[in-house]
C-alpha cells in the first residue's frame, strides 16, 4: 500500500478498468489502462481528453461510484473500495448533465441531500438558505426541478454538491451546454471554492476553462495519461513553439515557410500570417530584418504563446 | 454512523418519497383507483356467484392483501425506481447512504400508504358488501397487516435488486412480481387447490401463512400448524436474503458501471 502524504488529495497507482459488452458480456472494452495520478490538496485539477478517453471513468472511480479492476486508489487518505463509506461523507460531485427527481423543488433537493449528509433542523435550513442565496436560486426555490432551465439545473447541481462542504469536489463538465454568461458565473464560483481551500477535480472540453481555472492538468487519451503538469509546463513539454502573427504587405511571402526555425506557416482569412517558430527571441529579430530587407511592409506584429487548446489538439492527434 | 445519522438518512428518504407521492398522479391511482376497482369487482363477483358470507370474506381478504402488499411493495421499489426514471441514481449512491436507509425509509411511507388502502378497502368492503374486516379483533388484523407489510418489503427489495442488476429492463418486475407471489400464496383460494409443485412453492412464501392465519378467524380451517410463527421465520429469512441480494446487486453495478449508465 502506498503511503499518502497529508498534502495529497488523490493518489492513484496503475489503475485499470474495463467494461464488458456484447450479448454474452465476453467482450471487454478497456477504459483505463494503468493510470497513475497524484493530485495535491487545495488546487483545481483539470482532467482533459477527447470523448471516450476515460475521464468520466476515472472520475467515477475516484468518487467511489465505480470500483477499479486493478491498481490502488486513495482519496483524501482513504481507500476508495475498502473505506468508501467514510470517504463519501467528505466528497461530492456535480455533473454537466444534472438530473434530480422531477417533482422536488429546488430547496427540497438541497435539503434531501443535506439530510443524507447528517444535517437537520436549523443547521440544515441555514445550509439550504445559504446555498440557494450563493447560487442565486432564491426566486426559484419553490419551483419543481423539471420546470427549471438548463442553467438553473446546473446551479442546483452545484448547490447540492456543496451541501456537505466537501473537502474534495468533482465537477464533470460543469459548464456543458450553458450560456456564456452563466458559464462565466459558474467559473467564478469554482474559482471562489479554491480560495476556501477545497480541492476540485474537473473534466472539461473547454480548454479556455481549463486554462483559466486549473492549477494542474492531465491529458488522458485511450485510458492513458499522456501528459500531466501545469498548463504552462505542458505547453513547454509539448514543444509547440511560439506563434508570431504578422500582417504584411504584400500579404504572402513565399520564403517564410522555409526560413530557419520556422515550424509552419498558416494564413487566416483576415490577412494574418501565423508563423510557429521554435524560439521566438532568437527568430523574431532575424525574420523582421529579412522581411524589411526584402521590401516587405510590416503593418503589425503580435507574439503569443500557444494555447492549451493547441496542446490538446497535438496530444489528441 | 451514529443513531442520529441513521435516523436522519431514513427520514430523508421518508420525506422525499412522501413529497413525490403527494405530487404525482400515478400515486393516487395506486392508492385509490386500483384498490377500489379490485374490491368492487370482486364484491360483485361474490354476489353473482352467490357465495356465502364466509366465502366472500375469504376472497375479499385476498383482494385486501393484494392491494395493501402491492401499494407498499411499489413504494419500496420506488427507492430505486424514481432515481432510475429521473437518472439521478448516481447522486444517491455517491452520498453516504446505505440500502437499509433507502429501503426502510421508503417502506415506512409504504406502510402509511398501505394502511390508507386497507382502511379504504375495508370501509368500502363493509359498506358495499357487508364484509367486517375488524371482526377477528385488532390483534389479528395487526398481525395480518404486519405480514403484508413485511412481505411487501421483501418483494420490493428484491425488485430493487433486480433493477440494480438489470437496469430499466427489470422495471416490469415492480408491477408483476407481487401478482405472481399472491397467485402462489393463495390469493382467492386455499393453497391446497394448487397443483403439488405450485403448492410446494406456496409453502415457501411467508404471505401464504399470514393469509391462512387471518382466514382462520372467518371460520376456515387452518392448513398449517403455527402459521404466524412459520410466516415470521420465513419472512426473517427472506428479508435477510433480499437485503443481501440488493447489496450484492449494488456492488455489481459499481463494478459493471450500470450505476453510471442508469444516470445517463
Amino acid at each position: 500500500m502506498s503511503s499518502l502524504a497529508p498534502s495529497l488529495a488523490i493518489d492513484a497507482r496503475d489503475v485499470e478498468k474495463s467494461f464488458r459488452s456484447g450479448f454474452t458480456g465476453t467482450r471487454r472494452t478497456p477504459a483505463l489502462r494503468g493510470v497513475s495520478l497524484v493530485v495535491p490538496r487545495g488546487i483545481i485539477f483539470g482532467l482533459l481528453g477527447p470523448n471516450g478517453a476515460g475521464k468520466t471513468t476515472l472520475l467515477s472511480i475516484l468518487s467511489t461510484l465505480l470500483t477499479p479492476d486493478r491498481g490502488s486508489v486513495r482519496v483524501l487518505g482513504l481507500d476508495v473500495v475498502r473505506e468508501a463509506a467514510a470517504l463519501r461523507r467528505r466528497l461530492n460531485m456535480a455533473s454537466g448533465r444534472p438530473s434530480f427527481l422531477w417533482s422536488l423543488r429546488v430547496a427540497e433537493i438541497v435539503a434531501f441531500y443535506g439530510r443524507l449528509y447528517g444535517l437537520s433542523g436549523r443547521a440544515l435550513a441555514h445550509r439550504v438558505d445559504s446555498l440557494i442565496s450563493e447560487y442565486e436560486l432564491e426566486p426559484y426555490r419553490r419551483l419543481p426541478y423539471n420546470e427549471l432551465s438548463t442553467g438553473l439545473k446546473q446551479r442546483v447541481a452545484l448547490a447540492k454538491s456543496l451541501v456537505n462542504d466537501p473537502e474534495l469536489l468533482f465537477l464533470d463538465e460543469p459548464t456543458l451546454g450553458l450560456d456564456p454568461d452563466v458559464s462565466v458565473r459558474v467559473r467564478a464560483h469554482v474559482a471562489a471554492l479554491r480560495e476556501r481551500g477545497m480541492t476540485i477535480v474537473l473534466t472539461t472540453h473547454y480548454m479556455r476553462e481549463a486554462e483559466e481555472l486549473c492549477d494542474d492538468v492531465a491529458f488522458i487519451k485511450a485510458g492513458r495519461i499522456l501528459a500531466h503538469g501545469t498548463p504552462d509546463a505542458l505547453k513547454r513539454q509539448i514543444k509547440l513553439g511560439s506563434v508570431i502573427a504578422l500582417r504584411l504587405d504584400p500579404p504572402a511571402v513565399p520564403w517564410l515557410a522555409d526560413a530557419d526555425g520556422v515550424l509552419r506557416v498558416t494564413a487566416d482569412a483576415d490577412g494574418w500570417l501565423e508563423c510557429v517558430v521554435d524560439d521566438v527571441e532568437k527568430r523574431l529579430p532575424v525574420l523582421l530584418r529579412q522581411l524589411v530587407g526584402d521590401g516587405v511592409v510590416i503593418r503589425n506584429v503580435q507574439v503569443r504563446e500557444p494555447e492549451l487548446e493547441e496542446v490538446f489538439v497535438e496530444l489528441a492527434r | 454512523m451514529s443513531w442520529r445519522g441513521e435516523a436522519l438518512a431514513v427520514w430523508a428518504v421518508v420525506v422525499r418519497n412522501a413529497i413525490m407521492a403527494s405530487r404525482n398522479v400515478f400515486f393516487f391511482f395506486e392508492l385509490l383507483f386500483w384498490p377500489i376497482v379490485g374490491v368492487v369487482s370482486i364484491g360483485f363477483m361474490t354476489r353473482f356467484l352467490a357465495l356465502t358470507p364466509a366465502q366472500g370474506s375469504f376472497v375479499l381478504i385476498g383482494t385486501i392483501a393484494l392491494s395493501v402488499v402491492n401499494v407498499c411493495q411499489l413504494e419500496v421499489a420506488y427507492a430505486v425506481l424514481m432515481d432510475v426514471w429521473s437518472k439521478s441514481i448516481k447522486h444517491q449512491f455517491l452520498a453516504p447512504i446505505g440500502i437499509r436507509h433507502l429501503t426502510l425509509g421508503s417502506w415506512l411511507v409504504g406502510i402509511v400508504r398501505g394502511l390508507l388502502v386497507f382502511i379504504l378497502v375495508a370501509a368500502l368492503g363493509g359498506w358495499a358488501f357487508g364484509f367486517r374486516v375488524l371482526e377477528p379483533g385488532l390483534a389479528a388484523v395487526a398481525i395480518f397487516l404486519l405480514g403484508c407489510f413485511v412481505n411487501a418489503w421483501i418483494v420490493g427489495v428484491f425488485v430493487c435488486a433486480l433493477i440494480t442488476l438489470f437496469g430499466n429492463r427489470a422495471e416490469a418486475f415492480a408491477w408483476a412480481s407481487v401478482n405472481l407471489v399472491l397467485m402462489l400464496a393463495g390469493i382467492y383460494y386455499p393453497v391446497s387447490v394448487l397443483p403439488d409443485s405450485a403448492a410446494a412453492i406456496a409453502k415457501a412464501i411467508p404471505l401464504t401463512y399470514f393469509l391462512d392465519a387471518y382466514r382462520s378467524h372467518f371460520g376456515f380451517a387452518t392448513e398449517f400448524a403455527a402459521p404466524i410463527t412459520t410466516g415470521l421465520v420465513l419472512s426473517a429469512f427472506y428479508a435477510m436474503a433480499a437485503h443481501a441480494a440488493f447489496w450484492a446487486a449494488i456492488q455489481r453495478a459499481r463494478r459493471t458501471g450500470l450505476l453510471l449508465k442508469m444516470s445517463e
